[in-house]
């Protein structure tokens, strides 16, 4: 076959690529500049650059605290995570009875989204004392089922024999999890932490409805709170945004190659 | 079976290591199992019974039958606008898939620096929606928004237009914001799709004729249906789930013409404290979205087992 020109490819996705990037642009730009926020035109090139809008963000709202109740909540959903998922995932590996029933239960699970449990969520959560507590937070992501179903894909690819021999030997089940299946699972585990990290790092509506103190409060809520509150502050806010978006970027930068690897062949194996 | 290989052996102790093994698999389950039975089988049931009570977190409950429906149906034109304004968000996701599949052919051919578009179109996808929605309210801003900015400057509006305020553009422009952030996650998943169709099919297709286009046509597109159903799914939970875009961008505005079933589900049940009508309101929610699902995997072929098939 002739080759044909690449240009023509290259111009489309320049285009997309400027769509997709020219938002972060904007804003990073409004977050760090020093010109008039409101003046029109706005300047495409920012001048005067400084980090005052930052220092303000950093010393005025309580950045670390919501920052640290997001770490801590984000942290139990992925240690969670990876321990239940890795469990279940490795059982539907196993032949037994009811194993059908059981997928059948977990893909049914996948159709309900929880914005249509919402209601019922919050009273569980409040018979079991845990409204406003870091655990009532993480609690509803500690399993998720596309994870399950990744693990169980790439424990499906670890060869029979290598695990059969390891039962020879004696080895218990869970230390096979330990030994055998996880270190062999590097893109699941990251597909896992990532997508685990990323739910509970942004999730808004749940934090919304169970916590009261602010003391409790997670960065998105932080967010959603200063732009109720001060909405005159624009270049604090987009310097915000940014410090909250940040975190997010440079993980998801760190693992994208494992994340994707993963999260195509679990999702639309045959 | 294979993986009782080990134990074949000993055919002596056959029967209380199958017990052992049997107790320690539903172990494994049971922790996830809890998760799932506690935040998503439990309270779909309890959200059902919920919509035939008269109830509040004040009163004890009572028997309504039919009548939060009846309310929600015929005298509540609120629902009905958040019902039709959900049903629009959900038609666009074909939009969004067209274009995430134009995107994911341009990055499966061969050429320099496909793996930096690649991560630029997914990037928007794993960000928090609540700053991407404080994001797109300032880019849909009327005095200095980035969107008005560049169609002035085109010429092709005169004066500027107040997206969000906006009666007519609220919804289409949350919907462009919500295209915006999901876009990378079709891609990826449409891309999976082509990369598993195999070359020989092309191949043997252009020995006998079939030019680039029929080749897509007659190839390509047949063979995506898994990942497009897979596309169509996520895209309508997504048109469900858009509770954090609409909240802050527009909270339902103006009026409620950006209302969506999940955003007035929320104020029914956690601002006006009304839960036994939310109840009923998500009940309808569920149905829609079990329907569309029904209908999607029927239009794409009925094979929604290929996509996830334990």
């Amino acid at each position: 076959m002739k080759a044909s020109p690449t240009w023509p490819i290259h111009l489309v996705l320049i285009l997309v690529s400027a769509i997709m990037l020219l938002p972060f642009y904007w804003v990073i730009k409004t977050s760090l500049t020093g010109d008039n926020i409101f003046a029109y035109p706005p300047a495409v090139i920012p001048r005067n650059l400084h980090l005052f809008y930052y220092v303000d963000v950093w010393y005025f709202i309580p950045f670390l605290r919501y920052f640290m109740n997001s770490i801590i909540v984000s942290g139990l959903a992925v240690a969670a995570n990876v321990i239940l998922n890795a469990m279940a995932g490795y059982a539907l590996t196993l032949p037994f009875q009811g194993k059908g029933f059981v997928i059948m239960l977990f893909l049914s699970c996948m159709m309900i989204p929880f914005q249509a449990t919402i209601i019922p969520a919050y009273l569980i959560t409040g018979y079991l004392g845990l409204l406003n507590s870091h655990l009532g937070l993480a609690l509803p992501l500690f399993s998720t089922i596309v994870c399950i179903f990744v693990f169980k894909a790439s424990f499906d690819a670890v060869p029979r024999s290598l695990i059969d021999a390891a039962r020879i030997d004696g080895l218990a089940e869970w230390r096979i999890i330990q030994k055998i299946m996880l270190p062999l699972s590097r893109a699941a585990i990251a597909t896992n932490v990532i997508l685990a990290f990323t739910w509970s790092w942004n999730n808004f509506l749940w934090p919304l409805i169970i916590t009261r103190d602010a003391d409790l409060q997670t960065l998105p809520l932080g967010l959603a709170r200063f732009l109720s509150y001060h909405e005159d502050t624009t270049g604090a806010l987009y310097a915000f945004c940014i410090m909250v978006l940040a975190p997010g970027i440079l993980l998801f930068l760190m693992a994208q190659r494992d994340f994707i690897h993963g999260l195509t062949t679990g999702a639309t194996r045959g | 079976m294979a993986s009782l290989a080990g134990l074949d052996r000993r055919p002596g102790f056959f029967g209380r290591e199958q017990v052992r093994q049997r107790v320690l698999i539903w172990c494994f389950l049971a922790p996830s199992l809890l998760i799932f039975l506690a935040y998503r089988i439990l309270p779909l049931l309890w959200n059902l019974l919920l919509s035939f009570e008269e109830w509040s977190p004040y009163r004890p409950a009572r028997w309504a039958g039919l009548d939060n429906y009846q309310e929600m149906l015929f005298y509540d034109d609120v629902f009905w606008q958040a019902f039709w304004n959900t049903l629009i968000f959900m038609a666009s996701a074909p939009v969004g898939i067209a274009f995430a599949l134009g995107i994911a052919v341009l990055v499966d051919a061969d050429i320099r620096g496909r793996d930096a578009y690649r991560t630029i179109v997914f990037l928007s996808y794993p960000l928090m929606t609540v700053a991407v929605g404080i994001i797109w309210r300032w880019m849909y801003d009327e005095r200095v928004g980035l969107i008005n900015f560049v169609l002035r400057a085109l010429g092709l509006i005169g004066e500027p237009i107040a997206f969000l305020q906006s009666f007519a553009w609220s919804l289409p422009a949350v919907i462009i914001a919500s295209i915006w952030q999901i876009l990378g996650f079709y891609m990826i998943v449409l891309l999976s799709g082509l990369q598993s169709v195999p070359r020989e099919l092309y191949e043997a297709a252009a020995i006998d004729g079939a030019d680039a286009g029929a080749r897509f046509w007659r190839i390509t597109l047949p063979l995506l249906r898994p990942s497009m159903f897979l596309c169509f799914v996520i895209g309508m939970l997504n048109s469900f789930t858009s509770f954090d875009l609409v909240y802050i961008m527009t909270n339902g505005g103006p009026g409620h013409a950006t209302e969506l079933l999940v955003t007035y589900i929320y104020k029914l049940g956690f601002v006006q404290t009304k839960f036994d009508t939310a109840a009923a309101v998500t009940v309808v929610l569920f149905l829609l979205l079990l329907a569309l699902t029904w209908a999607g995997n029927r239009a794409t072929g009925g094979d929604a087992g290929a996509v996830e098939r334990g």
